[in-house]
């Protein structure tokens, strides 16, 4: 239902506007798409008209506090609910647990946390798959199966040679730097280090080049890489 | 108080009533009346005086002997004048008061402090979550532009996220009960929630890992275990060397698991290293490398010994350094 390109609507629940400007441009930029609002005493009646797919939600809010929201919109409707809080203790969790909430996270979050759990919340409720496969200047990635295709030849992929060449697709014709690609895979618990990080990326490449695709992973010295 | 003390302490009482006694004696004698009459007017007043003093050594030795027990079994001396019944004899009257009131005046003073520093810790964790936004916005600000500037200013940026929460633990140390949930958990998960979260730290350091048998159960808060993992890598980096690499391995024991952390870096001297664990100890390494504060690894000793875990520290100067925290395996032992 919702991947990489189709979106997922998100309301985002924050009165710190500097925060909640730069957390609509990221999603934006992840293909979500954002809603938020300043009156924060017909919160929940907005969030009703505007039914979106999940709901970001601060607990330091004015009006009412977010643990007060949070029942409130479980009242009305089932959307997923990620409490996003600086209060960290576990009462705070519990709590959020308890009023229905279906995640929380502390500020200040990894941003790279921050989507895989929303991404893995709208998988559960909706059961939403990603989408399978992605394409750019001719060379199809097919991420459940590991294989990328070009001119109707395929070879398999490693698990990181995927997740790298999928970051790269993500970011096309934009440099992603190593320091970046290697983030990505930490975050997936591949806890690589530079030398295998060159190994992955010179296998992709020649794995490229046997199914005929030259010049695709081009290096930018000193910068990263770019497809 | 024994039978000696109180007649060396009634010495002159008894001196002058001897005395008294004779010069009664003498006088009476000196009237005309026989021997006997003046010895027994002086027998009687030696009799009616000894009896009076034994009868209050007896009564003032029950107060006492009781004050001093309980003073002796006390764990904590300043409940004593909780213990005292009141006396029926002057001195023990102006004791018991005397007691009472500079107990209510300490206790007053306590109070106090205690509310003083309550509140100064409620500051601190406010704080604490008010300065989290704009560390969030400013983390989020560079993730949405990313480049090598701002990437520096990342880095820079979770140095001052690290050391807020150091703050926060620091000022929540004291009363580590009231905050914890003890979870079944295994090492993977703690080690690699914080390897994920310090990423880029690590990345940018160029570490790298060695992770192997962390697939052991146990049990513990996870919030504190997270912090206090964090911290030992910290240190690891900070005090890391060329081609700096940390090996995270798991390790089982009866009724325990071990998480060592080894890292090749630049180690700590023999004569530094039982003192790492001290609060404000910086040491050789402080001294070479100005970042040391001496709190990240007593926070982490103080934090252990609440959560009942074993942490302890191996090194080599120039080879690396070996931390090793053990984790009970089943809830009973937390």
């Amino acid at each position: 239902m919702f991947g990489d390109d189709i979106l997922a609507s998100i309301f985002i629940i924050e009165d710190d506007v500097k925060i909640r400007n730069e957390l609509t441009k990221l999603l934006e930029k992840y293909g979500y798409e954002c809603e938020s609002s300043d009156d924060f005493q017909n919160i929940v009646e907005i969030i009703m008209n505007d039914n979106p797919n999940l709901v970001l939600l601060d607990i330091n809010l004015p009006v009412f506090d977010g643990y007060y929201l949070c029942r409130e919109i479980r009242r009305k409707s089932q959307v997923p609910i990620i409490i996003v809080t600086s209060r960290d203790s576990e009462v705070d969790e519990l709590m959020s647990m308890s009023l229905g909430a279906d995640d929380f996270i502390t500020k200040p979050y990894n941003t790279q946390i921050l989507l895989a759990r929303i991404s893995s919340v709208l998988k559960r409720v909706y059961n939403a798959q990603p989408k399978d496969t992605i394409n750019h200047k001719n060379v199809e990635l097919n991420i459940s199966k590991s294989t990328v295709t070009s001119n109707g030849k395929s070879i398999e992929l490693s698990k990181n040679e995927v997740q790298i060449l999928h970051l790269l697709v993500q970011n096309k014709e934009h440099i992603v730097s190593r320091d970046e690609i290697m983030n990505d895979l930490w975050q997936s618990e591949e806890f690589v280090d530079d030398n295998t990080l060159t190994v992955n990326i010179n296998r992709l490449r020649k794995k490229l080049e046997e199914i005929g695709v030259k010049n695709y992973l081009i290096t930018k010295r000193g910068q990263g890489y770019m497809v | 108080m024994n039978l000696k003390d109180y007649i060396k302490d009634k010495t002159i009482y008894i001196v002058i009533m001897v005395a008294v006694s004779i010069i009664l004696a003498v006088f009476v004698y000196a009237l005309g009346n026989g021997i006997y009459a003046a010895f027994y007017t002086s027998l009687i007043l030696i009799l009616s005086q000894t009896a009076a003093l034994i009868l209050e050594y007896f009564h003032k030795r029950e107060f006492y002997y009781k004050l001093l027990k309980n003073l002796d079994k006390l764990d904590k001396k300043y409940f004593l004048s909780e213990m005292i019944d009141k006396p029926s004899f002057l001195e023990g009257e102006i004791l018991y008061e005397t007691v009472k009131q500079t107990n209510k005046s300490m206790n007053d003073e306590i109070a106090t402090y205690t509310s003083a520093m309550k509140e100064y810790k409620e500051y601190v964790e406010t704080w604490v979550h008010e300065i989290k936004t704009p560390i969030s916005s400013s983390k989020l600000i560079i993730e949405n532009d990313k480049n090598s500037t701002t990437m520096n200013l990342y880095g820079e940026l979770i140095k001052i996220e690290n050391y807020v929460d150091q703050a926060l633990f620091y000022a929540r140390s004291n009363n580590v009960e009231k905050d914890y949930l003890i979870k079944k958990t295994t090492l993977k998960e703690l080690v690699n929630s914080v390897l994920k979260k310090n990423a880029r730290t690590f990345i940018e350091s160029k570490i790298s890992f060695e992770i192997s048998a962390l697939d052991k159960v146990i049990y513990t808060d996870v919030k504190w275990t997270d912090f206090i993992i964090g911290q030992i890598l910290m240190n690891s980096v900070k005090y890391r060397s060329q081609e700096p690499k940390i090996r995270i391995m798991g390790l089982n024991n009866e009724n325990s698991a071990t998480l060592l952390i080894s890292d090749n870096g630049i180690g700590i001297s023999k004569k530094d290293l039982k003192r790492v664990f001290e609060k404000g100890f910086t040491g050789e390494n402080g001294r070479k490398i100005a970042k040391s504060t001496g709190i990240g690894l007593y926070l982490c000793k103080k934090l252990c010994d609440k959560m009942n875990l074993g942490i302890s520290v191996a090194s080599n100067e120039n080879c690396g350094t070996t931390i090793s925290i053990v984790f009970p395996k089943s809830n009973m032992f937390v």
